[in-house]
């Protein structure tokens, strides 16, 4: 297919997904017919149903809509300033650090544990930036060096919270690290909202400027751009996004990495044209993944999972089919 | 010579033949009376010479078990759990070693320290059945082993009555249980409901709201014993359900583990589980302490009790709870059941 129109597509998807969404779920009441009534005002019972679509299922939806696209817009920008297209925005320990937040607050309840998730989240990512800090100049090398320490650091934090919980918590923080969306409302939504929402726009703005970055700093430097300023803005802004859906979301592995990719592969390298649909299309796909995810079982079972379980053949499947677009 | 020879070769023999005789019976004769002989839910036997006095145990719900059989003084170590819980002081009440924080902690549910438990020289090490790593490397010290594992009711039955054996307190223990037993079936026959006015319980576990309890529980059967329905029909002791399925159940009742950062009325606070009967007319509980109402003790009618009152009060109108909550812990714990009460 033209690239041109599957970029269309891309664009045009998200918006039917969301839709369909709200008549997807497990409920027996709020059957398609039930909402269908609803929307018609054809029914007089509809406290119920309205209440599950409005208060369960839309702001679960549109969480993970966000989610998705702030990860996969996050992975995009932070692959395209390292130069590394097995980056993703976890790579400075954010994954790391939020685990270990959202584990202490599970454990001990000192802060909400969406906060302490969020807090150490960008703790870790500034102790990477600051011990990778020399001459005030920041290699990507040792960027990427010290992500890796401090990731392990906060693993080992995360070990010691898990060995001394008990069953019960330590179960809670195991189904935290899966990722989950099953606690999603409207609280949710609007603490997370502006934080991505002010990450995702300054990548946007910012998205011809990838380009040049991804060139390399001399390159960059030719044409007018402040390499080291800008990196900074970026990863400060892909940090936002990124912790902020995982303070609300857990850590939903390895979607920042596939996502990029994926899009890489339909449009090719040009990030100018990659960010939006970056945003677009990890937000629509996280969503179809979390419809199967809440409507397959009886009980919820960690998004994290299906991440994988669908995204792989998926990612797969485009890997055979085309061209990986790095080097395009 | 050969005479002497001939004769002490056949004094030597006779020797022998009456020794090997003698150890083949020794080893042949019944198990003596003192013997102690118990299966754990591991399904493996436990022989002891004589009932246990150095006991390690490493459940905090077995613990308050030997507590009740007045065993304490057979206690030698517990788990590092019974400090840091919320239960600690209750468990000072009832022992001055636990209150001084003298009593050793060789290890909890998930880890042990094998030294330490070789050191303390026990004869006998309670600790649950899912440890096996621990399990095997603790009798690899020749140290018997009991492994627990409660799914029911009568496991917690079972688990009584083995350790009455094993302490050599099998009196004292089968009271208990006879006691349990009709505090549940006097309760049963007060609240004989049809089953179509079942009151519908959801039950919270202490994680949130969406975390609750299937039916290969105990929870299950604390909802049943006191005569109602569990709202969640997974076969899955523990589950995460979606908040779609918990107002589709539209539970008559919400039931709370103890827990002291939420109270019932955060829950009811909850917009988005407005329509739930249970959120409408108020109906959300919270069971009053993890001690009193352990649902792998003893202590559970208690809680039962609790449960039927809150969802039938008319026919359960004569039960006082606190009048309840003193009669179960002088029964269950004798003289310190008194101390726990003030």
């Amino acid at each position: 297919m033209n690239r041109r129109i599957i970029q269309i597509l891309f664009y045009i998807i998200p918006l039917p997904v969301i839709l369909a969404s709200l008549f997807i779920g497990p409920s027996h009441t709020a059957t398609p017919g039930a909402i269908m009534d609803l929307f018609l005002k054809t029914s007089d019972d509809s406290n119920l149903i309205k209440s599950i679509v409005f208060d369960v299922r839309l702001p679960r939806i549109l969480l993970s809509f966000l989610v998705g696209g702030s990860l996969a817009i996050s992975g995009c920008s932070v692959q395209a300033i390292f130069r590394n297209p097995l980056t993703d925005s976890y790579i400075l320990g954010l994954s790391s650090g939020a685990a270990f937040g959202a584990a202490l607050a599970l454990a001990y309840s000192f802060l909400p544990v969406q906060l302490s998730a969020f807090i150490f989240g960008l703790l870790a990512v500034s102790l990477s930036y600051f011990t990778a800090r020399k001459n005030k100049n920041v290699s990507i090398v040792s960027l990427i060096l010290s992500g890796i320490i401090v990731s392990g650091i906060f693993t080992a934090l995360l070990t010691i919270v898990q060995f001394f919980s008990d069953p019960f918590k330590l179960q809670s923080i195991v189904h935290w690290t899966m990722g989950n969306l099953h606690n999603a409302n409207w609280e949710k939504l609007r603490s997370s909202v502006i934080p991505i929402t002010v990450g995702v726009f300054v990548i946007f703005v910012y998205r011809w400027r990838l380009n040049v970055l991804a060139l390399g700093d001399d390159e960059a430097k030719t044409v007018g751009i402040n390499p080291e300023r800008d990196k900074i803005i970026i990863l400060i802004a892909a940090t936002l996004a990124s912790s902020s859906a995982v303070a609300v979301a857990g850590i939903i592995g390895l979607y920042g990495l596939l996502v990029p990719h994926m899009i890489r592969m339909v449009t090719g390298p040009d990030n100018q044209q990659s960010i939006p649909l970056n945003f677009l299309f990890g937000g629509t796909f996280l969503l179809i993944i979390d419809d199967f995810s809440r409507t397959i079982s009886s009980f919820e079972i960690p998004i994290g999972v299906f991440t994988m379980l669908l995204g792989a053949p998926f990612f797969i499947y485009l890997m055979k089919k085309t061209n990986i677009g790095w080097n395009n | 010579m050969s005479i002497t020879k001939t004769i002490c070769y056949c004094l030597l023999f006779s020797y022998t033949t009456a020794f090997i005789s003698c150890r083949q019976s020794v080893s042949n004769t019944p198990k003596s009376s003192s013997t102690v002989n118990v299966t754990d839910f591991r399904g493996v036997e436990i022989t002891l010479p004589k009932p246990a006095k150095r006991i390690i145990c490493l459940i905090e719900s077995a613990l308050s078990g030997i507590y009740m059989l007045q065993a304490e003084n057979q206690i030698i170590g517990i788990s590092s759990g019974v400090y840091n819980k919320s239960t600690f002081a209750q468990y000072a009440v009832l022992d001055e070693r636990i209150k001084n924080k003298t009593l050793p902690a060789p290890g909890n549910w998930d880890f042990v320290n094998i030294e330490s438990i070789v050191a303390l020289q026990p004869d006998l090490v309670i600790i649950w059945a899912s440890q096996t790593e621990s399990i095997e490397s603790i009798e690899k010290h020749g140290i018997p082993v009991y492994g627990v594992l409660l799914k029911s009711v009568n496991d917690i039955y079972k688990e009584i009555h083995d350790f009455g054996i094993m302490t050599g307190k099998s009196q004292r223990a089968d009271s208990l249980i006879s006691y349990s037993r009709n505090e549940i079936s006097q309760l049963r026959s007060t609240i004989k409901i049809a089953e179509i006015e079942k009151k519908n319980i959801y039950f919270m576990w202490t994680q949130g709201l969406l975390e609750t309890a299937g039916t290969t529980s105990t929870v299950n059967e604390l909802i049943e014993f006191a005569g109602a329905k569990n709202s969640c029909r997974t076969s899955k002791e523990h589950v995460v359900i979606n908040k779609e399925r918990l107002l589709d159940w539209n539970p008559d009742i919400i039931v709370m583990w103890y827990d002291p950062l939420k109270s019932p009325d955060d829950i009811v606070k909850l917009s988005e589980i407005q329509h739930i009967k249970a959120i409408k007319y108020k109906q959300v509980y919270e069971l009053p302490s993890v001690f009193l109402c352990d649902l792998w003790t003893l202590k559970f009618p208690y809680a039962i009790k609790q449960l039927a009152k809150w969802c039938y009060p008319t026919s359960t109108e004569g039960l006082n709870m606190d009048t309840e909550k003193q009669k179960m812990l002088v029964k269950l714990y004798g003289e310190k059941g008194e101390k726990l009460i003030k």
